[in-house]
């Protein structure tokens, strides 16, 4: 019986009579038992009398050995002791032989432990559950689950109202099924799905395709989820914004046009208002000249001045409503900068105090005239200069002109309006061109205005391929406004004339002339073949041979030919140029060579015979085009003309400055055929 | 057409102003010269493609591609011409035309495997037209 006596598991042992004959020291551990004998020998229902066991209760225990007895099964009973803290069972082994009881084993445990597991496990099972079904009913939101690698694994009623699968359909495929063809094939789910694992989440709006094809615009959240440290997947939640995004675009289109309404409105009213104002103003210059007698001159002063401020705010309005509502156009025209300047600066000359200098520096590189908007350019330096002047003081107000950058079509001058006024406070400089902003109220009334001013300055710079800014004098008080503006080059219009008669007269003489004039010009003409292929080189100089030359030079790529052609004076009368060469190529080349004051003639020769190239071409140095093969006719009429042109340059040249003496005259030519004779012949 | 077959291969009016230059009509010295010149240079051009196609150097195909472009613009074999076009667009990245941007260097190898292959037919089926009008059937 020392088994019995010494298991860790509280047990008693009881006789065919229920008398207890053995108890376990456990036993004795677990019910505060002092004495074994106080316990041995005593039937258990005697036990029990009127008393429950410690840690568990009578009834339990004898409903355990009812059963045992009855089934001849050992009996498990389960018994909460405490709620929701303690739990006990207990067991009963009924031991027979012969079809008698022999003895009943009754053991008892504490299973405090796995109750209270259980109950927490009860209790979770009761949140999923929850949670399940609140994700399951959703309606107006697709959330569902994706597998690691994007798979979708859960499906809601939301998903299926909007997306149209059924949750059959969809589970297993993976998610990229609704997003669009370009979407899937620059593989932003995948990109997707990196994300929120780096971010942690993943938030995008775009459009999702439905089960029919139908699309709609989606916001999407992708989150991914882990069980302790693994994946095991991603929460995705989408809404659909379409109609969001249709009241968006409702209320912007709304707004778009109650803006032109307004604009269109501002610029009807502003002419059908300044008509009567011309009138009022004209009759009121009549006024002026009657006798007046001092007090009536007074007052119709104030109406003068006040008129003037109005048509100004009136003039402005009109401008503005015109840039605003994009009906404003730049004209082109022949622009002097050097006489808008002096003129503006003349008007606003009274205007200065008499503590204010105000001068102007030019840069000497601004060319004499270009091509631009010589009105508008005006308008942006008046308004400037007006601010300037109307907020200085004392000090100064400087206008300089400098010429930011020299393209091959144009320049881009920089004009900066420098006074030492009250400057514009940090926290007004980022609205000070917005329409309608002031920076001080006090200002306002103090200095007229509408606001509008500066507005219409950055629209007109814009218009004008430049820019407007505004930083503060670095020499402590006041403004330095300025603005760029991108002018072309003057076409002189001379010389086009000029060059088109030759042409004409080219063009008649028929092409069995042009050959022989050719010839006859040709034979005394060095000529410079540039080639990088020998089989065109080879055919080339063949032809050319044709054609009369016997000075044929080649050049096997653009460097060798630079350093052929630049020479002092150039030995060639025509420089034929490949485009696409190693080393340095064809333009590269024509680059240096005009570069080093050289003007001889270029005909480029290229089999990117794009529409366009020609004219790319010609704009950077070179003066004809034959695309490759090359014609021997067109190459004909190329060479013609550019020899000729030759002459012509040579002839127009003044007696008393003799080519060799002054290589570079034509140092600056940069672009064009018709920009060669202009230098000259202007 | 003086060439027999080489109607589509070879652009009448461009390869007429090269015979035009010879200055004996039965020994057509100049032209011969050129077009076998050509020949050698293709068949080295090729070389060389194999060569960078091996290594995977679109520049280098392109820029051959605009080399042989050249001289068969000037002989006015025009498919060669055409597909060397091809090569030169492929090896920048481009597609065909020229005219879309392909950013995927294994695809543009692609192409130009192919169009490699189908330059060098060509070649070959030109250089079998013209030598037989160079009577150089060997």
């Amino acid at each position: 019986m020392d088994i019995f006596r010494y298991t860790p598991i509280p047990t008693l042992v009881l006789d065919c009579n229920k008398v207890i004959r053995q108890v376990s020291d456990s036993y004795l551990d677990v019910s505060y038992t002092r004495s074994r004998e106080r316990i041995l020998g005593i039937q258990l229902e005697d036990f029990f009398k009127g008393s429950n066991l410690p840690f568990l209760s009578a009834s339990v225990t004898l409903e355990a050995l009812v059963t045992a007895q009855a089934t001849h099964r050992p009996c498990l009973l389960h018994e909460v002791v405490t709620e929701g803290v303690t739990a006990w069972s207990v067991r009963v082994v009924p031991i027979r032989h012969h079809d008698r009881f022999l003895y009943f084993i009754v053991e008892f445990n504490d299973t405090s432990e796995a109750y209270l597991k259980q109950l927490e496990l009860d209790q979770r099972l009761t949140t999923n559950e929850t949670f399940r079904i609140l994700v399951e009913t959703v309606k107006d939101y697709a959330i569902f689950m994706l597998d690691p690698k994007g798979h979708i694994a859960t499906w809601n009623a939301g998903a299926q109202k909007f997306k149209g699968y059924k949750r059959e359909d969809i589970i297993g495929k993976h998610f990229s099924t609704f997003y669009g063809e370009e979407d899937r094939a620059n593989d932003k789910p995948g990109r997707e799905l990196k994300i929120a694992l780096r971010d942690g989440r993943v938030e995008d709006e775009g459009w999702r395709y439905r089960q029919d094809g139908s699309k709609f615009w989606a916001n999407v959240v992708i989150t991914p989820v882990y069980r302790g440290e693994t994946l095991i997947g991603f929460g995705k939640v989408t809404r659909d914004l379409t109609e969001r995004r249709e009241a968006e675009s409702r209320l912007i289109s709304a707004y778009e046009e109650s803006a032109k309404l307004k604009s269109e409105f501002l610029a009807n009213m502003s002419h059908e208002i300044r008509t009567p104002m011309h009138g009022m103003l004209s009759a009121l210059t009549l006024l002026l000249d009657t006798n007046l007698d001092p007090e009536q001159l007074e007052l119709a002063r104030v109406i003068e001045e006040s008129g003037a401020v109005l048509l100004q705010v009136i003039n402005d309005i009109l401008d503005y409503s015109k840039l605003a509502s994009g009906c404003f156009s730049i004209s082109t025209d022949i622009v002097s900068v050097k006489d808008i300047l002096s003129s503006v600066c003349r008007t606003f000359q009274p205007n200065t105090t008499a503590h204010t200098v105000m001068d102007m520096h030019l840069d000497p590189r601004i060319p004499a005239s270009a091509e631009g908007d010589a009105l508008r350019y005006r308008q942006i330096v008046q308004n400037l200069l007006s601010n300037a002047t109307k907020f200085t003081e004392e000090g100064y107000v400087h206008v300089n002109v400098t010429l930011q950058r020299e393209e091959l079509d144009g320049y881009i001058i920089l004009t900066e309006i420098v006074d030492t006024g009250i400057g514009v406070p940090p926290d007004a400089s980022g609205t000070l061109f917005t329409p309608f902003t002031q920076f001080d109220n006090s200002a306002t009334k103090r200095y007229k205005g509408t606001g509008l001013g500066l507005s219409i300055c950055k629209s007109l710079a814009e218009l004008m391929g430049g820019e407007i800014g505004f930083r503060p004098n670095p020499e402590g008080k006041g403004s330095v406004f300025w603005f760029t503006a991108r002018l072309k080059r003057v076409k002189k219009a001379k010389v086009m004339e000029k060059l088109e008669e030759t042409m004409a007269a080219l063009a008649v003489a028929s092409e069995t002339n042009s050959l022989d004039e050719l010839r006859e010009i040709a034979k005394d003409k060095r000529i410079l073949l540039v080639e990088d292929n020998p089989i065109n080189t080879k055919v080339m100089v063949k032809m050319l041979k044709g054609l009369g030359f016997q000075f044929i030079d080649k050049a096997g790529d653009g460097r060798v030919a630079a350093s052929l052609a630049i020479k002092d004076p150039c030995p060639y009368d025509c420089i034929l140029m490949d485009i696409n060469m190693p080393v340095l190529d064809g333009v590269g080349s024509t680059k240096e060579i005009r570069n080093a004051g050289i003007t001889t003639p270029i005909i480029a020769m290229t089999a990117n015979a794009l529409k366009g190239h020609a004219e790319a071409y010609l704009s950077k140095g070179m003066d004809f085009y034959v695309a490759k093969p090359v014609d021997r006719k067109l190459l004909m009429k190329g060479l013609l003309k550019c020899l000729k042109l030759e002459e012509l340059q040579e002839d127009e040249k003044p007696a008393e400055t003799p080519r060799t003496e002054e290589p570079t005259t034509n140092g600056e030519r940069s672009s064009g055929l018709l920009e060669i004779g202009a230098q000259d012949l202007s | 057409m003086k060439i027999p077959g080489a109607k589509d291969t070879i652009d009448e009016a461009t390869f007429e102003q090269i015979l035009e230059m010879d200055d004996d009509e039965e020994e057509r010295e100049f032209s011969k010269s050129i077009v076998y010149d050509f020949f050698s240079q293709a068949e080295s051009t090729f070389g060389k493609m194999d060569g960078y196609l091996e290594k995977k150097d679109l520049g280098q195909l392109s820029a051959l591609g605009h080399f042989l472009k050249g001289s068969s613009a000037t002989l006015g074999l025009t498919k060669v011409k055409d597909s060397c076009e091809k090569i030169q667009h492929f090896g920048q990245n481009k597609d065909e035309t020229g005219t879309h941007d392909e950013p995927d260097d294994e695809k543009c190898l692609e192409k130009l495997k192919d169009t490699i292959a189908q330059a060098k037919q060509e070649f070959y089926d030109v250089e079998k037209i013209l030598k037989k009008f160079y009577h150089d059937e060997a």
